[in-house]
C-alpha cells in the first residue's frame, strides 16, 4: 500500500520537531559563554550584575524548556532570533549565504549523479574489460581521498602554481553580480564535490546494473536479437531508475556534508562556513537555524525521493537501504 | 547467409578452455595481500616510530624551517622547522589510535543499541530507528562539531570519543535488521525461557550471527574516523597543532600555500590516502560477495 501524502507530511513535521528539540538541547547544554560571542571583549569586563542583566535580557537564564517554548513561538512567526555574533536577524545573515550553498551543493549534486549514471552504465556495459578495471581502480583511489586534502591539492596546483583559478571566496571583491567571476570561483569547489562522491555512487549504479543484466528477461531479449545497447538503455537503465532516485535521496546528507567541508576549505561564503563559525563562537540561534535548514533539506529530499520512486515503481515500498547497495564506502 | 550465421547461438557463454579444477590455486589469489602488507608496514613504522625517526618530531629547528625534501630532512621541514618524515611516523600513531579507539566505541554503542532496538517491541523499535534516522539526516561533520563544543576538550581521547559517539548509527541499523531476523529463532527463545539475560543472549546467540555482516562497516568506520580526525584537526577544531597527527600537520597547509611549499601538503596527505586505500581494500575483501552468475548481456 502506498503511503498517503498526509502521512508523509506528518512524518516530515514530526521529524523536524524532534530535530529541533535535539539541536536546541545540544546547543544549550554546550559549555562556552554566549555572552562573549555577543559582547566580545566587553563581556569579560562586565560586573556580575551587568552580566546577570544581560543574560536576562537575552533570555539565557530561564529553564531550557521555557527557552525552547519561546523559541518555537517566535519561530512560528518567522522570527528566529538575532545572531549573537553578527547582531543581525539570523535569517538576514543566512539569506545571502543560503543561495551560495544551494548553487554549489545543487549543481554539485546534479552533476555528480549525471556523471555517476554515465560512468555506472559505461562500467556495467564493459564489465571486467580493461577499461572497466582501470576505472574501478582509479575510482577506488579517488573515493579514498578526503575532501579537504583534495581541495588543498587543487588550490596548490591551480591557484598557487598555475594561477589559473581563484582559490577562495565566491567572487572577486566588489564583483558579487559578475556572473563570470562567480563561475570562476565555483569551478574548483565543484570539482572537489563531484570528484569525492562520484565513484561512490557510480559504483552503486554499476552494481545495480550488473544485477539487472543477469536477469532472465535480458537473455530473452538477447535471444530475440535485440542489440546489447538497446537492452541496456531501453530496459536495464529504466528498471534501475527507482533505485537510482532512492540512492540520490539517501546520498543527500553526504553531499551536503561534502559541500560544507569544501566551503570551509575554500572559505566560500555559504552555510557550511557559517555553521562552522557559529559552532566555534557558540552562536546558538544561528546554529539552530542552520542545522534545521540542513535537516529540512535532507529529510524533505528523503521523503520526496521515496515518493518519486514509489510513483515510478509501486513495488518499492521498502526504501533502498544504504548498507544494501553500498560497496565502496561504509558510512 | 550461411547456415552458421543463421543459427548464431546467443548467451550460451562458450568456454574456450576447460578449467582445470585440480589446478592448485595460489593462496593469495583475490586476497588484498598488497594492501595488508603496506598497511602492516605503516602501522609497524608508526608504532615503532622511535627506531625509525631521524629527528625529534617536536623540536622546532628554527635554523632549518620550510626546507624542501632532500639530504638531511628526507621529506623536508614544515614552516615551524619540524622534520616532516619524523612527524609522519610519530603522528601516524595518533591518527591510527584515534581511528581504532573511536571504532571500538562506535561499534560498542551500535551493537548494544541495535540489539536493544531489534529485541524491543514494535513501537519502541520504531522510535529508536526514527531517532537514528534523524541523526543520520544531519551531516556528521555538524554533529561532530556540536559534540566537540559540548565536550570542549581537544585531547586525543576526547576527539576519539566524540568521533565514536557520532558514527554508530549505520552499524546500529544493520545490527537491528539482523537481530529482527533471528530473534524469533528457536535457540533464542529457548535461551530466553531458560532465563538468559539480555547480555547473555547478545553475546552467545546474537553477536556470532551478525558479526560477519557488520565487519565491513566496522573496517570502514576506522577509515571514517581517521578522515574525521584529520578533517577536524585541519579545520582547527580537532587536535591542537602541538599534538602531532596527520590532520594537525595538514593544518599548517595555509601557511604552506603562501610559501608554495608543496611537500608540507602533499607528503602527509599521500600517507593518509595510502592508509585509507589499504583499509578500503581490506574492507572490500571482507565485503566481497563475488557474483559468479554469468552476464546475460
Amino acid at each position: 500500500m502506498k503511503m498517503s501524502y498526509k502521512k508523509r507530511i506528518v512524518i516530515f513535521l514530526v521529524s523536524i520537531f524532534f530535530l529541533s528539540v535535539l539541536v536546541f538541547a545540544m546547543s544549550r547544554l554546550a559549555p562556552g559563554d554566549p555572552l562573549v560571542s555577543y559582547y566580545g571583549e566587553r563581556a569579560e569586563r562586565m560586573s556580575v550584575e551587568e552580566k546577570e542583566r544581560a543574560m536576562n535580557r537575552l533570555g539565557l537564564n530561564e529553564p531550557i524548556i521555557v527557552q525552547y517554548g519561546k523559541w518555537i513561538q517566535n519561530a512560528a512567526q518567522g522570527d528566529f532570533g538575532i545572531s549573537f555574533k553578527y547582531k543581525q536577524d539570523v535569517l538576514q545573515v543566512i539569506e545571502g549565504r543560503l543561495v551560495n550553498t544551494l548553487i554549489l551543493g545543487g549543481v554539485g549534486f546534479l552533476l555528480t549523479f549525471f556523471f555517476a549514471l554515465l560512468l555506472g552504465i559505461w562500467c556495467a556495459f564493459y564489465e571486467d574489460k580493461l577499461l572497466d578495471r582501470i576505472i574501478c581502480k582509479v575510482g577506488t583511489i579517488t573515493s579514498c581521498i578526503p575532501e579537504f586534502w583534495l581541495s588543498l591539492v587543487l588550490i596548490l596546483v591551480f591557484s598557487v602554481n598555475l594561477k589559473l583559478l581563484p582559490g577562495s571566496g565566491a567572487y572577486d571583491i566588489g564583483q558579487s553580480d559578475n556572473l563570470a567571476s562567480r563561475m570562476q570561483h565555483l569551478i574548483l569547489p565543484l570539482i572537489v564535490v563531484i570528484m569525492s562522491h562520484l565513484w561512490y555512487y557510480a559504483y552503486m549504479i554499476r552494481n545495480k546494473l550488473l544485477e539487472e543484466i543477469r536477469q532472465d528477461y535480458v537473455l530473452l531479449a538477447r535471444a530475440k536479437g535485440m542489440s546489447a545497447g538497446k537492452i541496456m538503455f531501453g530496459h536495464c537503465v529504466r528498471n534501475i531508475m527507482p533505485a537510482f532516485i532512492s540512492i540520490m535521496a539517501i546520498s543527500l546528507p553526504h553531499i551536503v556534508e561534502g559541500t560544507y567541508i569544501v566551503e570551509m576549505v575554500f572559505s566560500y561564503p555559504g552555510i557550511g562556513t557559517l555553521s562552522f563559525e557559529s559552532a566555534k563562537y557558540h552562536d546558538y540561534n544561528m546554529l539552530m537555524v542552520l542545522c534545521l535548514i540542513t535537516g529540512v533539506i535532507v529529510i524533505f529530499g528523503n521523503i520526496t525521493g521515496q515518493a518519486i520512486s514509489e510513483h515510478i515503481d509501486p513495488r518499492m515500498k521498502e526504501p533502498v537501504r544504504m548498507e544494501e547497495v553500498t560497496d565502496s564506502d561504509g558510512r | 547467409m550461411t547456415a552458421d550465421e543463421k543459427f548464431e547461438l546467443v548467451g550460451a557463454g562458450y568456454l574456450d578452455t576447460v578449467p582445470d579444477v585440480h589446478q592448485k590455486e595460489n593462496w593469495w589469489k583475490g586476497k588484498p595481500v598488497c594492501s595488508a602488507v603496506i598497511l602492516g608496514m605503516i602501522i609497524l613504522a608508526c608504532v615503532g616510530c622511535r627506531f625509525f625517526m631521524t629527528h625529534d618530531p617536536t623540536y622546532l629547528d628554527l635554523a632549518h624551517y620550510n626546507l624542501a625534501p632532500g639530504g638531511e630532512f628526507w621529506f623536508g621541514t614544515d614552516t615551524m622547522g619540524r622534520d616532516i618524515y619524523s612527524m609522519i611516523l610519530y603522528g601516524g600513531r595518533i591518527s591510527l589510535f584515534i581511528g581504532a579507539l573511536s571504532t571500538v566505541i562506535s561499534t560498542g554503542i551500535a551493537v548494544v543499541y541495535g540489539a536493544l532496538s531489534g529485541i524491543a517491541p514494535g513501537w519502541l523499535d520504531e522510535c529508536m530507528m526514527r531517532f537514528t534516522e534523524i541523526l543520520l539526516s544531519i551531516p556528521s561533520i555538524l554533529i561532530i562539531i556540536f559534540v566537540q563544543a559540548l565536550i570542549g576538550k581537544d585531547s586525543i581521547w576526547a576527539i576519539a570519543v566524540v568521533i565514536g559517539i557520532t558514527s554508530w548509527m549505520s552499524i546500529a541499523k544493520i545490527v537491528r535488521t539482523e537481530v529482527r531476523q533471528i530473534r524469533e529463532s528457536e535457540y533464542v527463545i529457548a535461551s530466553r525461557c531458560m532465563g538468559g539475560s539480555f547480555w547473555h543472549i547478545l553475546r552467545v546467540h546474537l553477536l556470532p550471527n551478525f558479526v560477519s555482516s557488520i565487519m565491513f562497516m566496522v573496517v570502514m568506520n576506522i577509515r571514517g574516523a581517521i578522515v574525521a580526525e584529520s578533517t577536524l584537526s585541519f579545520l582547527g577544531i580537532g587536535l591542537p597543532i602541538e599534538v602531532i597527527s596527520w590532520g594537525s600537520m595538514l593544518s599548517l597547509a595555509e601557511k604552506a600555500l603562501m610559501t608554495n611549499s608543496w611537500w608540507v601538503i602533499l607528503i602527509p596527505g599521500i600517507f593518509l590516502v595510502v592508509t585509507l586505500m589499504c583499509i578500503t581494500n581490506i574492507g572490500n575483501y571482507i565485503r566481497k560477495n563475488v557474483n559468479q552468475k554469468q552476464s546475460n548481456l
